[in-house]
């Protein structure tokens, strides 16, 4: 251990530490308090009894409960998804060799490059001349695998000793169950680590659903909020309640996945 | 030859099929589509018909374009500021504060807040009449600032979302680099006689260097990419004062002119293709400085 800190210098780290954490749950700290306020025009006071009305507002509104839905369902199967159709490609990649094993490389990594929002308009046609308009699968599919996901999930298979996988083999292990009982349980820390990244990608993402979704009905959480706001523009108590409605899923779902969170798996994503 | 010869030959390509199908259909080709696009004039209404490069030209004459261009150049600016405070955020996390592992968690969870939710908490916080920041700014005695409606207060408003929701990622991916710093260096350092700030200076910022690199590639180009941001925070605000990817948005799917915004979409496209590209090189440089060390 370094030298013992002087207590200035520890009161100044707390003191730094403390603004970050009201900077970083600050404004949604403010908006679930105004969001408890009785319905109003007065947003700059917090001093009101709170109360649950405006929820009971949104909810009523009756435009959140299928987006709720939806959102849960985008969601999740984005999440399986993208784990198994990485941890799929990453098995060939990571521990057989076989023609064109480069180019299949390459091609990969060269969608690593190539921003969604700059080919927002041919995915939009494909969706459509595909009929998925207007469908979650519109959401799910063109967002199932990412590059990045299978880097990730071949970076940790490529860890794997091949001794385990030729044992395998010798006991009779067709490569899917070699797949299956010995690749992804060695690999769940990073399996998981990739769920909760395409989690949060998937709870919070607005641009793609907001251009392949059109009724309300079909709309996910963050579409429906948004669309909120124009609506309730004379009460807009009740989309700060709905958004915090939003926030409460990935909260929770968050909460359960937090000791996959290590710093460790943020050295890969920014490598990618 | 690792058991190249214990599966069928077909096996790989199985495991890869279906990864592949998506990533092929929905962004090689699409990306092979929309550089076709962009030499075309294509709307909802007519299929895409070439006419060279007229909408290149008809970008490089638009106001709107090199408006919104600059701005994205402007939105730049948010990284040294990113950089800072999550840099700042990973030491004190990693300086043996009590509290760390919750510290770290508590200031991620902009990272999980949608976009939407947080740029609804943001227009409430900075809400020219009774937001918290204009109530503070007059108590001292400053003016009251239209942070939702006046240009260029509008994009430093979206930045500040930017900032607030994309610290905390960065925090984490500081935090590996200085848990990857040999703590043997550092001590060697302290027992020299290297200060606090010489053995940051000396021994931390070298090491973690390639990361600070990196986050301000990585950051950069997601500030070129951001949508989210500015759609919702400064709902309504004239294109003009918005940035490229509103710009591709409004002119496909506002206005249908799916050839122009393709050729905006290239247009950025090469620029963001620098920023990989100089990211590619600097972490081939890494691993090598690794594979030599």
């Amino acid at each position: 251990m370094l030298e013992r800190r002087p207590p200035l210098l520890t009161a100044l780290l707390w003191l730094a530490a403390l603004a970050l954490v009201v900077l970083a749950i600050g404004p949604a700290l403010w908006l679930l308090l105004i969001a408890l306020q009785p319905p109003g025009t007065d947003l700059s006071s917090v001093t009101g009894r709170p109360t649950l009305a405006n929820f009971s507002a949104a909810v009523d509104s009756g435009t959140l409960s299928w987006p709720l839905v939806n959102s849960v369902l985008v969601t999740f199967g984005r999440a399986v998804l993208n784990v198994v159709l990485a941890a799929l490609a990453a098995y060939p990649l990571a521990k057989m060799s076989f023609p064109g094993r480069n180019l299949i490389f390459v091609l990969m990594l060269a969608t690593m490059m190539i921003p969604e929002q700059v080919i927002v308009v041919p995915m939009f046609i494909s969706i459509v001349n595909m009929g998925l308009y207007d469908t979650l699968l519109a959401v799910i599919i063109p967002f199932s695998v990412s590059a990045f996901g299978i880097f990730l999930c071949r970076q940790a298979f490529a860890a794997i000793p091949d001794s385990l996988e030729e044992a395998a083999r010798i006991d009779g292990a067709t490569s899917l169950q070699i797949w299956w009982h010995v690749m992804l349980p060695l690999s769940a820390p990073t399996l998981a680590t990739l769920a909760l990244f395409s989690v949060i990608g998937a709870w919070s993402e607005l641009l793609w659903p907001l251009i392949v979704l059109q009724q309300r009905e079909n709309f996910t959480l963050p579409v429906a909020v948004n669309e909120l706001i124009g609506q309730f523009a004379s009460s807009p108590r009740t989309y700060y309640a709905a958004s915090v409605l939003a926030l409460i899923p990935i909260l929770i779902g968050f909460v359960a996945m937090q000791r996959w969170l290590k710093p460790q798996m943020f050295a890969g994503a920014v490598k990618g | 030859m690792r058991g190249s010869l214990r599966h069928r030959w077909f096996t790989p390509y199985a495991f890869i099929a279906p990864a592949m199908l998506v990533l092929g259909v929905f962004f090689l080709w699409a990306m092979v589509q929309v550089v076709w696009f962009s030499f075309t004039r294509y709307t909802p209404f007519q299929p895409p018909t070439f006419i060279g490069l007229a909408n290149y030209q008809q970008l490089l004459s638009s106001e709107r374009f090199w408006s919104c261009m600059l701005n994205s150049a402007v939105y730049l600016l948010v990284t040294p500021a990113l950089i800072f405070l999550s840099l700042s955020a990973a030491m004190i996390v990693e300086s043996g504060i009590r509290a760390g592992k919750w510290l770290r968690l508590l200031l991620f969870l902009p990272v999980v807040t949608p976009t939407i939710v947080a740029a609804v908490g943001w227009r409430l916080v900075l809400n020219p009449d009774q937001g918290l920041v204009n109530t503070v700014l007059t108590g001292v005695g400053l003016p009251r600032i239209a942070w939702l409606t006046d240009y260029p207060w509008t994009l430093i408003s979206a930045m500040l979302v930017t900032l607030w929701k994309g610290f905390g990622f960065y925090m984490m991916v500081f935090l590996a680099g200085l848990l990857a710093v040999p703590r043997e260096l550092r001590e060697a350092a302290a027992i020299d006689g290297a200060g606090r700030w010489g053995v940051f200076r000396l021994v931390v910022l070298p090491s973690i260097w390639p990361v600070i690199t990196l986050v301000f590639i990585i950051s950069s180009i997601s500030a070129l990419k951001v949508f989210d941001e500015l759609f919702v925070t400064v709902k309504g605000v004239p294109i003009e004062h918005q940035t490229a990817v509103p710009l591709i948005y409004e002119e496909a799917f506002g206005r249908g002119n799916f050839g122009l915004a393709s050729a905006m979409g290239i247009t950025l496209f090469v620029i963001i293709l620098a920023f990989s590209l100089v990211n590619l090189r600097i972490s081939r440089a890494n691993q090598a400085n690794q594979g030599a060390a």
